[in-house]
């Protein structure tokens, strides 16, 4: 049996639709970047209208929507790509006010199916001019016939259980939930940073932050195997996947650093270690970023979280990279904001996992927390820093990482 | 060439192994099911018989007193359960250690937490329970003792005589179920002989295959089935049987037996020579001198475990830890801290675990590779 109605989505765009000039810009990158997300599962017809984009399946797969599972990953994903506010699953049929109100029930059915709800109301537009009941109309019609069907429903214009949406353009539409989006600006409208990438939970929530203000990322992890393990390589790369789901293709360099990691550690004194080794670590992560045509750097520190996170401590890491800014979008967000954040873009799991690293061994009991500009230079005179960074930019590792890449 | 020194983990199936399970996986009559009623049937059946008969003659006990599992946690889980709950008037005690593997330990909390009482004795320096506290623990209400013949960790051994005399003096219904799982091919095992009633053994530390566990479990003592079905193994262990899993074992078995005295003693030469070049190194033994030498136990001073075994992975070198790094905390292995063994150093620690295949090349290029990440890793 085939269906009276063909299942759509329905996107609706947020601050782009503020934006004034240049707001074609956006409009196109998110379009492109919906038909890139989408790719997997087949070819989509992508049409704004005003704010809304509507997204309908192509005649070579016609039917993708059509499963209820399928339909919303594919709505998941919809949400997942920077700059929409919600989006919905959308029933889009012809015929008249009889049609209308026949589908506006099967949706109600649906919805009863797997919700207890006790209220409801209904919400319409009318697009099309030419259909002869106003929209006032059409609302009372439609909720005389869910009350009918469903007598133990009641109408709660307020604060409804659920809302069925009837729409009348040049189709006739239904829908009730709306899923939200993560917002934002269409990622690829305001170039590209360099990542700093570290197993734990801050960097990849920054890395989300910054696509989700339209940046495009690459990242830079340093690996000290053995100090650090191949598993928590691996768990870098899984989450930098997490983190492409929402801001696209990662191109995630591996550095080298177990060798550094060993000059420092012997050349420099033991409570200025953090500091020094997050010099380098920023030098290097600059000068790949110039090569690689980022023009800022993103790290994930938070002030006040952890020794080298104090004010003069960020300010001594801080003044090593001359030629771009340093984004710290967590700055001044708390922890369990941090936490949560992590959670909903679905990275906590695979944060927390254990093998952090063996890298204890490096770090001092009693490290500086207000080092000063006399600190480093002594910290650093027997160092030499631009051996360090050039053998940590030659000693790279580029991976490309696809939320779909095994 | 890579070297492999974790065999307390898993161990390398043997190559006549690998050849049996092939063959009789890729034979057109050699697939049934030892419970179906036609030919394939009675010759998946014989098979299983045949391997039977050989591994009972190999461990001295009847046919009647083996069971087939899926592995040794099962056959650990089902001896100690089992026991419990078939025989409720035994006794409601059981007494262990806390340095046994976690298929006993869990099995003893979930007894605990169903009302029973675990009394664990502690553990003497060398790794070995203490007897005075065993002599004291065991009264009219101890059902069970349950130890570990070899310690996965430390290659400790169990005295095991010593145990069964004061069982015999103290209560001679209290039962004894012993985990072989590491002692196994590399110490004589003999069941009727040596005074316990019940013993688990799996089939992948012996260079046989993983998803294979054996239990014993003397005539006359009785033991709750832990998975039920169609009856199989007369009701003791439902789920059919796998012939091939089960010649695959009782091949490994002969194997493993054929040079066990020569090969314990050869293991302990290149065993003693290999901790003394440690020593020489700075590190530190943490076996007992008198554990079985195919487990080694070692704290790399300056080198978390973690640490060490990448570095040594790095050198196609496969080891073993039990305590995972991580910046937080810090997990150290309960049986080296139960046996007094400060935490600094436990945190160090490095398992090596040896088969009778490993030569005297790979230990000395062991050493060497150590020497190497010292120079260049210490810090």
């Amino acid at each position: 049996m085939s269906k009276s109605y063909r299942t759509i989505i329905l996107a609706r765009m947020g601050e782009i639709a503020l934006k004034g000039l240049n707001r074609g810009k956006f409009e196109r990158q998110l379009i492109d970047n919906l038909r890139w997300r989408l790719k997997e599962y087949g070819a989509f017809s992508i049409v704004q209208s005003q704010s809304r984009i509507w997204i309908e399946p192509k005649d070579t797969n016609p039917d993708i929507l059509e499963d209820k599972e399928t339909a919303n990953q594919v709505l998941r994903a919809v949400t997942q790509v920077f700059g929409l506010v919600s989006a919905s699953l959308v029933w889009k049929f012809d015929g008249d006010m009889d049609s209308i109100k026949e589908h506006a029930l099967m949706l109600t059915d649906d919805i009863l199916s797997e919700h207890d709800y006790k209220t409801f109301k209904v919400e319409s537009k009318r697009g099309d001019k030419r259909f002869p009941l106003a929209s006032p109309e059409i609302c009372a019609d439609v909720g005389e016939a869910i009350l009918i069907a469903h007598p133990e429903l009641s109408v709660d214009v307020h604060e409804p259980d659920f809302i069925i949406y009837v729409e009348v353009r040049e189709n006739r539409f239904v829908y009730s939930e709306k899923l939200e989006g993560h917002r934002g600006l269409p990622v690829g409208t305001a170039g590209k940073g360099m990542l700093l990438l570290s197993g734990g939970i801050d960097s990849p929530v920054a890395g989300y932050m910054m696509a989700s203000r339209g940046m495009q990322l690459e990242a830079i992890y340093f690996h000290s195997y053995p100090y650090t393990s191949e598993r928590a390589l691996e768990k870098v790369k899984d989450l930098a996947k997490i983190v492409s789901q929402y801001s696209g293709t990662i191109l995630l360099h591996v550095c080298n650093f177990t060798d550094i990691q060993l000059d420092l550690y012997k050349n420099s004194p033991q409570d200025m270690l953090t500091i020094t080794m997050r010099r380098v670590m920023f030098e290097i992560a600059e000068e790949l970023a110039n090569k690689q045509g980022c023009k800022c750097l993103i790290t994930g520190e938070s002030l006040g979280q952890v020794a080298s996170q104090t004010i003069e401590a960020i300010q001594i890491t801080n003044e090593v990279v001359k030629t771009m800014p340093v984004f710290r979008p967590l700055i001044g967000v708390d922890k369990e904001e941090t936490c949560n954040i992590s959670r909903r873009i679905g990275a906590f799991e695979t944060s927390i996992l254990p093998y952090e690293d063996c890298c204890t061994v490096f770090v001092a009991k009693h490290p500086k927390t207000h080092p000063q500009k006399k600190h480093i230079i002594e910290a650093e005179e027997k160092l030499d820093i631009p051996a360090l960074v050039k053998q940590g930019v030659e000693g790279i590792t580029t991976y490309k990482i696809e939320r779909t890449s095994k | 060439m890579s070297i492999y020194l974790d065999n307390s983990a898993t161990t390398k199936p043997l190559p006549e192994v690998a050849r049996l399970v092939y063959e009789t996986l890729s034979g057109d009559e050699t697939f049934g099911n030892p419970g179906s009623l036609h030919r394939l049937g009675v010759l998946a059946e014989k098979d299983l018989n045949d391997s039977l008969d050989k591994i009972s003659k190999l461990l001295s006990c009847k046919k009647e007193e083996l069971y087939f599992t899926s592995c040794g946690s099962e056959s650990v889980n089902t001896s100690i359960l089992g026991y419990m709950h078939q025989n409720p008037r035994a006794g409601k005690k059981v007494i262990s250690t806390r340095t046994e593997h976690k298929a006993s330990l869990e099995s003893l909390e979930k007894l605990a937490k169903e009302g029973y009482e675990i009394c664990y004795i502690p553990v003497k320096s060398d790794g070995k329970p203490d007897l005075d506290a065993l002599s004291d623990a065991i009264d009219e209400n101890t059902a069970l003792l349950t130890f570990t013949h070899v310690n996965n960790e430390t290659g400790s051994i169990l005295p095991l005589q010593e145990i069964i005399e004061i069982r015999n003096k103290k209560n001679r219904n209290t039962k004894i179920h012993l985990d072989c799982v590491q002692s196994l091919g590399k110490l004589p095992i003999s069941l009727s002989r040596m005074g316990i009633d019940m013993a688990s053994f799996s089939g992948h530390k012996i260079h046989a295959l993983k998803g294979f566990g054996l239990l014993y479990i003397k005539s006359g003592v009785r033991v709750a089935p832990l998975i039920l079905g169609g009856g199989q193994q007369r009701g003791m262990r439902s789920g059919t049987q796998s012939p091939y899993l089960a010649s695959a074992f009782a091949l490994a078995l002969e194997k493993a037996l054929e040079d066990i005295d020569g090969n314990l003693l050869r293991m302990t030469g290149l065993r003693d020579r290999f901790s003394a070049d440690l020593i020489d190194l700075g590190a530190q033994i943490l076996s007992p001198a008198d554990a079985l030498p195919y487990v080694l136990n070692v704290s790399f001073p300056s080198f978390q475990s973690e640490t060490m075994l990448h570095c040594l992975e790095e050198k196609e070198i496969f080891v073993s830890t039990v305590s995972a790094c991580s910046s937080k905390t810090k997990k150290v292995s309960y049986v080296l801290t139960e046996m007094g063994i400060r935490r600094e150093i436990a945190s160090n620690a490095v398992r090596f675990s040896f088969s009778r295949f490993n030569t005297k090349e790979e230990l000395d290029q062991t050493v060497k590779s150590i020497k190497e990440i010292y120079e260049r890793y210490k810090v």
